[in-house]
């Protein structure tokens, strides 16, 4: 460490390592060293346009599309009309044939002060009910996979936009530059796969950072290249130090460009994030109770009849860990995918399918919003749960539901939002939403605005035009914001 | 009179509006029920979104205005909202109904609002409101539009005079100078020679100079020492890699048309990407460049290499391309499409943003909707994404003709074959019994090893061998014969009981199970027979019994192709082998398999503008042809405008935007910055140019000189400009800090593809080969990416991805192949320097540099010597030899998996100097 004190007087590099590399000092650095350069990065975190109600995201995606009628959208008249088609249904057609209305098999039962309705599937989340800003009235273009998850995160029909995350990484930077700002956590690929949190015109550094990890992972293997196989840690600081300092005297010579100073600094920055990444996804050390909480416990152990729910729900709930350690580390967008292409289609055995799929994501989300609650996080961490659309009320071949565009539920929590509400109706059998009716692109400027972002003034000029996520869409639902 | 009016409008909806606009009076009752009932609806439902107000604010929704009787009778882009007098036909009423639109967004409106909208319309839907619709379109101004900078005609300018008359090398450097002298800027120095190669080569190739390229340089004392370097680069194979990647960030190049569940791989995308590279190796004159790249396949011009010719179209082919399979998106992947080409097209070759006027009026420049779809029309009715062969149209003609010949010969032997095989297995089918009695015999005596020759057996039971032999094979199964297990049984009892010396007589069990089995064919034959005679289904039974017997492949009475040749009648026979010598000599005839690339083909046809963008909603036909503001004032009425009519409108002399945007292009690639910063829009919106009398000498001498981009190059680089150090200077910073003026030369970050092909070049890794498919294992079998170790290759071959962008390449600001790019960010986060930090392949590259000086020299002052040269042209100073000989030292005592000269070349390759062109 003292290797050059000799030679020289005094190096940037030594200095920085004595004062624990804080950013500050990288600052007070720079202008010792004469230069004030930029010290601002492109992730750098940067203020909102008016105060947010949320600093984060996390989006739960239930990839395929839940059953709003089996969830969060009770429709006693589907009995009444079991096997029927009324008129006023007859023209919605979907993306296959569908027939008669068919009743959901689950009973609702109110929950919490609220009463908010919420099926038997969900028992566990049940309890949040007060914490749950349900909208009932959510509609999109088309019942197609596809071109209805890109619109849900990119805000168009085709592969042509960036992601919300990105816009959101552009537009407020990151709270913790030694992490990716926006991460995509699942099993699998989607369906649409890297197109759905693509950066398109917008800086590649803005793309979400894909993280899909094996149940025996490394935390230090989570991001390519964190770690060093070569060099101990003492090794590794020896020989940027020694790089830092071939910097530094290249600055001498050709003059202190900012350009030259911000990778410097990037070095830094990615040193310390070789640490701070593999700790932020290593959940060895949570203790017992969290586990509990996510239903993590001895889930491998209890010998489950069907082991591949059970490893679904252990990637789920550890998944639904990780945004909650990854939330607290200043993460700005959080996307939890279901799994591979889309499990929640239930094109045949509805029934069984939903409850399959509410049986593993209940308990991992119920404890992520408990978590999340008990750490004061959830009042500025805006939790989504949906999917791309819904699902018919009306039967697929025998017992199936279709793709339902017309109408379909999402949930909010958390972040600003109204707890304990059911916002907006579809019509008497869940098929359309007719009151107060939320698109997607509403419910993007709804989410921008609880984030502090004026969706009409997060601009991006390119191709001769400003583009914006909800293009020349987009209306905040005040309603939903507390 | 009024009632007449009434029966007349409901035949003639089209007169309606007229006559209800002439109609002024609204009587008291009339008025009372719309100021009551109809008018607060509108106003606190509806004018939030259709009103003057928010027309004048530009957010009026699909061009309806519903705060005047014109705007409501008028109606939008859907046609008049309400038609008065007829309820049905009025889309206002089908939106409150929420039958078409949902309006209001909000929610349904009470039944009984809309029955007094019904009455309000049945009765003639009386409107007191007067006021005009504010939704017109503004006239452009073409004699003014016109007079804007980039409109007019580029011109040689004089060069101008300068004080400092003794610094300018070139014309170049008197318009530079000028414009410092005018703003109190000075010229830095001159950059070293050292400093000169450096960035001419990184330049040029994309590669740093070697040591001996160096040395040469700086011997060569003669004037002409720049002028040979250049010439020496630009002979370069890698010339080509360099300058093509640039185009290719333009083309929106791709190895993949993206998809959904995987990517849709475009398996000859690299044939445009090398096609491309040559084009740049031959210097292919700009104006040509861009000529068979939109219309290759339409010039009439002479063409003796179809490779050439054709090769360039993958500039459309390899354009976006969606999926059409969405409920009411079919129309709009198509539109969506179409937009790609005329985008890329546009902003690539034009610097133009035509595409904002796909849904309306560009707002800026003087480009009206119409002329949106005008130009589209080259594209409309093509095959947007096709391959095809690069070779004339009557070889691939012959070759289809052939193809077809050999297929229906190859269809007529197989029939002939077919048939006779299944003539003959039923006839054989039928004497099932026989088959297996013969068969068991042929079975037991090979059990007792005597003699068992299946032909002589078949010859004196009159059987046919090969049924014979497929039948001792089935009986040597010893699961058994499907559906015969009775007799199958009996035959494993038989053997079992055969004297093991006697004849080999087949006991009675046997030959009644064997008679029972020919009963079960017979019956089987029967139905078959029967079915096909009355073209019914077979019963299951019976088609179980077919299927394994008779048709299934591998079944023992199956007999077809060359076996069942050999049993053909003699005129069959003959007949077979003609044929088969016909297709023989018609496969021998094949010439090689043309190599194919990606193209569009076909196109235009006349388009209907789309309103408002919507691809379901089309309005009038805009007359097909090139942007108004780039035609002749008074052009000849085109009589049809395809590929080759846009071609040529843009690979025009006459086009003043076509040569300077792209010298202004090659300049920005040469500075960092061009002439005009916004090298894609060269519009309202855009920069204007810092230097435009030289961007347009520059321009006019571009086209002079044969549109020869090498030309440029020279052009450039041996100006005194281009030779200027990046060395910064307070005075000059203070007052041009972006250095738009050039009193220096900026220092840019090399992108990832130099970076990295420098690394490997250092390492002295890189694989030289030009060309070709893109990388991958040696093996052939695992598609490589940039950070495999194994990957020696440069970066340009790599495969380029829309489905799955390789993430090493978009962590290091590699455009989005979705779209054109005309310029690179050049971002700075912490996990592009993870890669340099720790990555396998930096790490491999660390080694074999290291190996490299170990190799070549032996004391650690000459090693330290070339390490310097390779990694940054130059030797070391003291200072730093200082620092590198205690590092060494250091790195020496420690254990480490990386020797010291390891760790030092890591280094050195993580620089900053590495990482930037001086």
């Amino acid at each position: 460490m003292s290797l050059f004190d000799n030679t020289f007087p005094f190096s940037r590099r030594q200095m920085l390592a004595q004062t624990s590399y804080g950013v500050g000092m990288i600052g007070l650095a720079s202008v010792l060293a004469g230069q004030a350069h930029a010290n601002t990065t492109p992730l750098a975190a940067r203020p909102p346009h008016f105060p947010a109600k949320a600093k984060r995201i996390i989006h739960l995606w239930m990839n395929g599309g839940p059953s709003q009628v089996d969830t969060f959208d009770p429709k006693p008249a589907l009995l009444k009309y079991a096997g029927q088609r009324p008129d006023s249904t007859a023209r919605l057609s979907t993306e296959r044939r569908t027939g008669g209305l068919m009743p959901s098999p689950f009973r609702f039962t109110r929950h919490g002060q609220s009463g908010l309705e919420i099926s038997e599937l969900f028992p566990h989340l049940a309890r949040h009910a007060d914490d749950l800003c349900v909208i009932r009235s959510m509609h999109t273009n088309t019942p197609v996979h596809e071109a209805s998850n890109w619109l849900m995160f990119t805000g168009n029909v085709q592969p042509i936009r960036p992601a919300y995350g990105s816009w959101l990484l552009y537009g407020l930077g990151t709270e913790n530059e030694n992490l990716p700002g926006f991460i995509v956590l699942g099993e699998g690929q989607p369906v649409n796969g890297p197109s759905n949190w693509s950066s398109r015109f917008l800086p590649g550094i803005y793309q979400g950072c894909q993280v899909t990890l094996p149940g025996d992972y490394r935390p230090q293997d989570v991001l390519a290249n964190l770690h060093n196989a070569n060099l101990s840690p003492q090794g590794q600081r020896r020989q940027l130090d020694f790089t830092q300092r071939l910097n530094d005297l290249h600055r001498e010579r050709a003059g202190a460009e900012n350009a030259f100073g911000a990778r410097m600094d990037s070095l830094e920055l990615a040193y310390r994030m070789q640490t701070s990444a593999s700790e932020a996804f290593d959940i060895r050390g949570e203790p017992e109770q969290i586990l509990d909480l996510y239903g993590l416990t001895g889930l491998h152990a209890n010998a489950p009849a069907n082991a591949r729910n059970e490893a679904r729900r252990a990637t789920f709930a550890r998944n639904c860990l990780l945004a909650r350690r990854l939330a607290e580390r200043g993460v700005r967008v959080i996307q939890i995918y279901y799994g591979n292409l889309q499990p929640w289609d239930t094109h045949s055995d509805n029934a069984r399918g939903q409850q399959t799929l509410a049986g593993i994501v209940d308990q991992p989300i119920a404890g992520l919003l408990t978590d999340l609650k008990r750490r004061g996080l959830l009042e500025d961490t805006l939790v989504v749960w949906g999917g791309e659309f819904g699902r018919t009320p009306a039967t697929e071949g025998s017992n199936g539901r279709d793709h339902n565009h017309w109408g379909f539920s999402m949930w909010l929590a958390g972040g600003g939002v109204k707890g304990g509400l059911a916002y907006g109706a579809t019509d008497e059998f869940g098929f359309r939403a007719v009151e107060k009716r939320v698109h997607v692109h509403d419910l993007h400027a709804t989410m921008l605005h609880l984030m502090g972002i004026d969706h009409e003034r997060l601009t991006f000029r390119y191709s001769g035009r400003d583009h914006r996520l909800t293009d020349v869409h987009g209306t905040v639902v005040r309603d939903l914001i507390a | 009179m009024n009632r007449y009016v009434s029966i007349f409008a409901i035949g003639f909806g089209l007169f309606l509006p007229l006559t209800c606009l002439a109609q002024q009076k609204v009587s008291t009752e009339e008025l009372n029920f719309f100021e009551k009932k109809i008018r607060p609806v509108l106003v606190e439902h509806c004018y939030r979104c259709h009103s003057s107000e928010t027309a004048k604010a530009g957010k009026l929704k699909a061009g309806l205005q519903l705060d005047t009787r014109v705007g409501i009778r008028t109606g939008g882009e859907s046609g008049p909202a309400i038609v008065p007098g007829n309820p049905a036909k009025s889309l206002l009423l089908a939106a409150l109904r929420h039958e078409t639109f949902m309006m209001p967004p909000s929610g349904k409106l009470p039944e009984s609002v809309i029955v007094d909208f019904v009455a309000w319309i049945k009765n003639g839907a009386p409107d007191p409101r007067d006021g005009k619709s504010v939704v017109q379109t503004e006239k452009i101004d073409w004699q003014k539009a016109r007079e804007f900078w980039a409109f007019q005609q580029p011109k040689v300018h004089a060069p101008p005079q300068v004080k400092n008359a003794g610094w300018p090398r070139k014309d170049i450097d008197r318009f530079v100078l000028a414009g410092l002298e005018k703003r109190g800027l000075e010229p830095v120095r001159a950059a070293t020679k050292r400093e000169w190669i450096r960035r001419a080569t990184f330049d040029l190739i994309g590669l740093p100079p070697t040591p001996e390229d160096i040395e040469a340089f700086e011997k060569d004392k003669s004037p002409e020492a720049h002028a040979k370097v250049i010439d020496r680069l630009l002979e370069s194979p890698h010339y080509g890699e360099r300058w093509g990647r640039y185009w290719l960030d333009l083309a929106r190049y791709t190895d993949d048309l993206g998809g959904t569940v995987g990517p849709v791989v475009a398996p000859t995308a690299f044939r445009y990407r090398d096609w491309v590279i040559q084009a740049f190796n031959r210097d292919m004159p700009y104006d040509q460049f861009v000529r068979l790249q939109l219309a290759g396949d339409l010039i009439a011009e002479p063409v003796k290499d179809y490779a050439e010719r054709l090769g360039g179209l993958g500039f459309q082919g390899l354009g976006q391309r969606f999926s059409g399979n969405a409920v009411g998106m079919v129309k709009k992947k198509v539109a969506d499409e179409l937009d790609d080409r005329v985008d890329t097209v546009t902003r690539a070759l034009l610097g133009l943003t035509v595409s904002c006027a796909r849904c309306h009026d560009h707002k800026f420049d003087p480009i009206p909707t119409v002329d949106y779809y005008s130009l589209a029309a080259a594209y409309n009715g093509a095959n947007l994404s096709v391959e095809i062969d690069l070779a004339p149209q009557d070889h691939v003609a012959a070759e289809t003709k052939r193809k077809k010949e050999a297929a229906e010969l190859q269809a007529k032997i197989d029939k002939l074959t077919a048939d006779e095989g299944r003539r003959l297995g039923r006839q054989e089918l039928a004497r099932l019994d026989e088959y297996l009695l013969a068969a068991w015999k042929l079975r037991v005596l090979a059990e007792r090893k005597q003699p068992a020759d299946a032909e002589a057996v078949a010859r004196a039971s009159n059987l046919n061998s090969f049924f014979l032999i497929r039948w001792t094979k089935a009986l040597a199964n010893p699961k058994g014969v499907p559906l015969l297990e009775a007799w199958h049984a009996a035959a494993l009892k038989a053997s079992e009981t055969a004297a093991m010396n006697g004849p080999v007589e087949p006991p009675k069990d046997l030959r009644d199970a064997s008679t029972k089995a020919k009963s079960q064919a017979d019956d089987a034959l029967r139905a078959l027979s029967e079915s096909e005679g009355a073209k019914t289904k077979l019963p299951p039974a019976a088609e179980t019994f077919i299927k394994v017997h008779l048709s299934n492949d591998g079944a023992a009475f199956q007999l077809r192709g060359k076996d069942a040749a050999a049993y053909l009648s003699a005129a069959d026979r003959a007949r077979y082998d003609e044929w088969g010598t016909k297709l023989q000599r018609l496969q021998a005839s094949a010439p090689a398999a043309f190599a194919r690339a990606p193209a569009v083909i076909g196109g235009g046809q006349t388009m209907q503008i789309n309103v408002r963008g919507n691809a379901d909603q089309l309005g009038n036909v805009a007359p097909a042809g090139f942007l108004q503001i780039l035609k002749p004032q008074d052009p000849s009425p085109a009589s049809k405008f395809t590929r080759l009519e846009l071609a040529d409108a843009i690979a025009n002399r006459n086009n003043p935007l076509t040569a300077r945007v792209y010298v202004n292009r090659v300049w920005h690639y040469h500075f960092g910055r061009g002439i005009v910063g916004t090298t894609s829009n060269f519009g309202q919106l855009g920069d204007r140019p810092t230097h435009p009398e030289l961007l347009d000498t520059l321009a006019v001498r571009f086209m002079e000189n044969g549109w020869s981009t090498k030309w440029l190059h020279r052009e450039i680089m041996l100006s005194a400009t281009y030779g200027l150090s990046s060395a910064p200077d307070a005075k000059n910073l203070a007052k041009d800090a972006d250095n738009h003026y050039l009193w220096r030369m900026s220092p840019r970050r090399l992108d990832f593809e130099v970076w990295r092909d420098s690394m490997l070049a250092v390492a002295g890794k890189l694989d030289p080969q030009i060309g070709g498919q893109p990388y991958r294992d040696p093996q052939g079998k695992v598609q490589l990416h940039p950070e495999d170790v194994e990957n020696r290759r440069r970066t340009i071959y790599g495969f380029i991805s829309r489905f799955k962008p390789n993430p090493t390449l978009t962590l290091f600001d590699f455009p989005e192949p979705n779209v054109t790019s005309d310029q690179r960010t050049a971002t700075t986060i912490p996990q592009q320097q993870l890669f340099a930090l720790n990555s396998p392949f930096a790490l491999a590259m660390a080694r074999s540099f290291a190996e490299r000086l170990e190799a070549s020299e032996k004391t650690v002052d000459r090693r330290l010597h070339l390490a310097w040269q390779l990694a940054f042209s130059r030797p070391p100073t003291e200072r730093e030899k200082v620092v590198a000989q205690e590092f060494l030292r250091d790195a020496a005592s420690a254990e480490e998996k990386l020797g010291p000269w390891e760790r030092l070349c890591h280094s050195l390759l993580t620089t900053n100097e590495f990482a930037f062109v001086p």
